[in-house]
């Protein structure tokens, strides 16, 4: 299957680390994505909470110029937004007719949008993605977390069970890890109020990072660079807001299943996490690619 | 306003009717189950909670529905309306509410979202994509919130998550057109 990789903004930045896990595991399951040319952003929270035909006219112009090729993407906002304005597009005829007057030609809302745990969990498969396991996370406890935007709304997104999704579950399962049930799996971490608002991060990370730790987890694997960033980076805010302490490795689902296939911690860019997995690793029998970070002073 | 209150101050006006123009979300199927409230992340920290500004708008209270915080500290996480047994978009409603708000000048002095918001667009329109550094510079410089948060370019930077430089994207002014025309709700 073919597709054009949609990065979107964060993984050239904050999520370069999710970025560069994805094409290694990519790279190991034979899987090529070519980027989309010339994207632009999706607009985000910033369009959607502004304007309405903004908020449908930006990811049109992407869809629009993949040309029917499945656009795959690895942010859950970017899958969201991407996921919603094709549902308005293909639904109603006077967004469409008021989109295509936005973007200067008319585009029908049938790209097909594939975030990466799809494209791994269905499109390849668990088998293809067994046969690629060198080094089995045996041993490691995880959380997988969703966050809100790939399962909800699910007519929109169509992803997974919306209040218990198991697509990460199952290919973290597959790659040896012992993944936990929990109920926090699609809870909001505060998302795009990361800058604006952080306050409400703190309270909500918070409750998340306590759930997994009440779960027995040793780690959170995460699917979207917003929930990554929330959950690694405002540990530090909440040890000295509310006093709470976890120490909670959080990875991109990427690295986890990169280190299975047997990347390197370079290529799953592990340095780049805020909380130190290395001791984790090392305790888990991993510590081999986690004992070579690279290009990161610390 | 106390929980249960909702204190009737004005009648009349069509708010309902502007929202679900802007919107499309009929806030008048709403039955006051409450489950919206029971499941929403912020509803705690609110000083309206989620079916009570559904009722707001029912009921026609401008001022309140315009003024209050937490139309502007919605995650938009989408709990809510996955749970509605009558579909009520609330997400989508408080996004007609903050352009209603912001266009009557009544949003709440201590809300940040909005000077986010304008920042992020800028950079979209200006590069193609968001540069998370410039983007941060230009919403402390704005808020001037110098001091909050201060610690976290300086950790991101050493680990090599805000590249100095942004890639830039060419098509300006297909962009600034995309743009005028989507504020103008599609007229050329």
């Amino acid at each position: 299957m073919r597709y054009a990789f949609y990065p979107g903004c964060s993984l050239e930045g904050t999520a370069k680390d999710f970025h560069r896990s994805t094409l290694a595991v990519a790279g190991r399951l034979g899987l090529e994505l070519p980027e989309l040319k010339d994207w632009i952003c999706c607009g985000s929270t910033a369009a959607h909470t502004t304007n309405p035909l903004l908020a449908d006219a930006l990811p049109a112009r992407n869809l629009r110029a993949a040309q029917g090729v499945p656009v795959a993407v690895a942010c859950a906002a970017c899958y969201s937004r991407l996921k919603t304005a094709n549902y308005h597009i293909a639904q109603d005829s006077s967004v469409r007719a008021n989109v295509a007057k936005a973007v200067g030609g008319d585009y029908d809302g049938e790209t097909p949008v594939r975030h990466l745990l799809e494209i791994l969990g269905r499109d390849i498969g668990e088998k293809a993605v067994a046969r690629a396991i060198v080094r089995p996370l045996a041993g490691l406890r995880v959380a997988c977390y969703y966050g809100c935007l790939l399962t909800r709304p699910p007519e929109v997104t169509q992803f997974d069970d919306a209040e218990n999704p198991t697509l990460m579950d199952k290919l973290l399962e597959t790659a040896g890890a012992t993944v936990v049930d929990w109920p926090h799996k699609t809870e909001c971490c505060g998302a795009s109020f990361s800058i604006a608002d952080s306050s409400i991060v703190v309270e909500l990370s918070d409750k998340i990072l306590a759930m997994a730790k009440a779960a027995g987890v040793d780690c959170i694997a995460t699917a979207c660079p917003l929930c990554q960033l929330n959950l690694d980076m405002r540990q530090k805010d909440i040890e000295v807001k509310l006093g709470r302490r976890y120490d909670m490795p959080i990875f991109y689902f990427t690295q986890l299943l990169g280190l299975a296939m047997g990347c390197s911690a370079g290529e799953l860019s592990l340095s780049s996490l805020m909380v130190d997995p290395r001791k984790l690793l090392k305790s888990r029998g991993l510590g081999e690619a986690a004992a070579q970070p690279v290009g990161v002073k610390r | 306003m106390t929980p249960s209150t909702i204190l009737i101050q004005e009648i009349g006006g069509n708010l309902a009717g502007e929202v679900q123009d802007l919107s499309g979300v009929s806030p008048m199927s709403c039955f006051q189950c409450t489950k919206c409230s029971s499941g929403c992340p912020v509803a705690s920290r609110a000083d309206v909670k989620p079916h009570q500004l559904v009722r707001l708008l029912q009921t026609g209270q401008r001022e309140a529905a315009l003024t209050n915080r937490f139309i502007w500290e919605c995650t938009s996480c989408q709990t809510c309306v996955t749970r509605c047994p009558q579909q009520v978009d609330i997400p989508a409603m408080n996004d007609a509410l903050r352009a209603l708000s912001l266009k009557e000048k009544k949003a709440p002095a201590e809300t940040a979202v909005p000077v986010f918001a304008a920042a992020f667009l800028k950079s979209i329109r200006k590069r193609g994509r968001v540069h998370e550094l410039s983007l941060m510079a230009t919403f402390k410089l704005r808020t001037r919130r110098l001091f909050e948060d201060a610690d976290k370019a300086p950790m991101m930077l050493r680990k090599g998550k805000l590249p100095l430089l942004g890639s830039r994207v060419s098509g300006r002014s297909e962009r600034e057109e995309l743009f005028r025309r989507s504020a103008k709700g599609g007229k050329p």
